[in-house]
């Protein structure tokens, strides 16, 4: 239990698919202008996450290994598939505004790379954490994002017709904000605030500081030299 | 985790049955969604067929025929199909739904015209302009608003006289091709006789 609690947790933490490991962050960029979308997008990784690696796990003794990549994808486009299909019919005003996001959920480098990295070494139990843990990260932080655009951008926050936040008319919010170039700079925030608070939790656990990434030839063991 | 040394049969076996299950998963879930699907489709055209024109609940697809003229006239903007507007069993006007090109893909929009060719109502269905900038083109509510009462035998001249949105250039232009699509579309039924049919 308490290694399935550490994966659970690091998904949120140290190894935050956005902030830490930095993957899947052009469809999180795009979708974050809204923080209703931003949600259901949130919702829709967090299932394809844990179904593909359940059945991922459970058929890795079964794949063999020259062709586990097309396996993966064929699982990973099902479940996205059954996401689409679902959203269109039950969500059609956030569908709309995920728009193609939603199939592109299938070349999000986070599923296939958990699905590689994780899912196919380890029990069906523990990729469930690992699945968890890394879409409830990945929805924490885009939603986040998200909120924060939205409010400062639009001056108002809105969910599911409801207006929860609205800043007096007079508010004009800078459009920066609700492009691209503003997406960057907030969510480099967010990654520092994520590393300080890495920071600590690491040293409340007394593990120590991972070495700062080797980059280039010092970072490779290919060749000794 | 896998055996180390796997035949070809192995390999192929297994894509194929995980290709066999994926399918059966998905056509499961396409029965399932089917009808709620195509329920939605069908209501969002209607709340935007009736936004287009106030006061009207009811709407008639024209002919085949009628269409491939309206997008004959319309030229280079596609025309999504053109509706007769009913009330009470009498057709009361028309409502053209086209897609110009905005900035970030086509703008859908219908248009609502009286039968004299008077604008009666502009609504957009879908777009995806820039989140601030070119989705003011709805946001403004006095935008779109002053396409209505454009009347089709003048709007060439008149449509170019309103203003546009500072920051929107190419969604406000978008927005109005739409209009003048739609006016073209009215022109040409309206010479084929569309409305007395």
């Amino acid at each position: 239990m308490s290694e399935w609690r550490r994966v659970f947790f690091d998904g949120l933490s140290l190894e935050n698919p956005l902030t830490v490991l930095m993957i899947g962050l052009c469809a999180t960029l795009a979708v974050s202008t809204k923080f209703e979308g931003a949600f259901f997008m949130g919702i829709a990784v967090i299932f394809v996450l844990v179904m593909s690696n359940i059945l991922i796990a459970a058929v890795r003794k079964f794949t063999p290994d020259e062709v586990r990549i097309p396996i993966f994808i064929v699982i990973i486009a099902s479940f996205v598939t059954i996401v689409d299909l679902s959203m269109k019919a039950f969500v059609p005003a956030i569908y709309l505004f995920l728009g193609v996001w939603v199939p592109l959920i299938v070349v999000n480098c986070i599923v296939l790379g958990r699905a590689e990295a994780f899912a196919y070494h380890n029990s069906v139990w523990l990729s469930v954490a690992d699945g968890l843990g890394m879409g409830l990260g990945y929805t924490i932080i885009i939603a986040l994002l998200a909120a924060f655009r939205e409010i400062v951008g639009s001056g108002q926050l809105q969910f599911l017709g409801n207006t929860l936040i609205s800043l007096p008319s007079w508010y004009a919010g800078p459009n920066i904000v609700l492009l691209f170039p503003g997406a960057f700079i907030i969510f480099g925030f967010i990654i520092g605030a994520q590393h300080a608070l890495n920071r600590r939790l690491r040293a409340k656990s007394g593990k120590p500081e991972p070495a700062p990434a080797q980059t280039g030839c010092g970072g490779c063991t290919g060749c000794t030299k | 985790m896998a055996s180390r040394t796997t035949s070809t049969m192995q390999m192929i076996l297994s894509v194929v049955i995980v290709c066999a299950v994926a399918a059966a998963g998905l056509a499961l879930t396409y029965a399932v969604t089917k009808d709620r699907i195509s329920a939605q489709d069908r209501e969002a055209q209607l709340k935007a067929l009736k936004l287009s024109y106030p006061g009207v609940d009811e709407f008639e697809s024209v002919s085949s025929d009628a269409l491939t003229l309206a997008q004959r006239a319309a030229g280079e903007v596609p025309v999504y199909g053109v509706y007769k507007a009913v009330e009470n069993g009498q057709q009361v006007g028309w409502a053209v739904m086209v897609g110009p090109r905005g900035y970030g893909g086509p703008i859908r929009m219908v248009v609502g015209l009286d039968r004299d060719g008077k604008v009666v109502g502009v609504s957009i269905v879908s777009m995806n302009e820039t989140p601030g900038l070119g989705s003011q083109i709805v946001e403004r509510a006095s935008f779109l608003k002053q396409f209505v009462g454009l009347d089709a035998a003048t709007a060439e001249a008149d449509i170019k006289k309103l203003d546009m949105i500072t920051g929107a250039t190419k969604s406000s232009r978008g927005a109005r091709h739409g209009v003048e699509a739609a006016v073209a579309v009215y022109l040409e039924l309206q010479k084929s006789g569309g409305t007395t049919e």
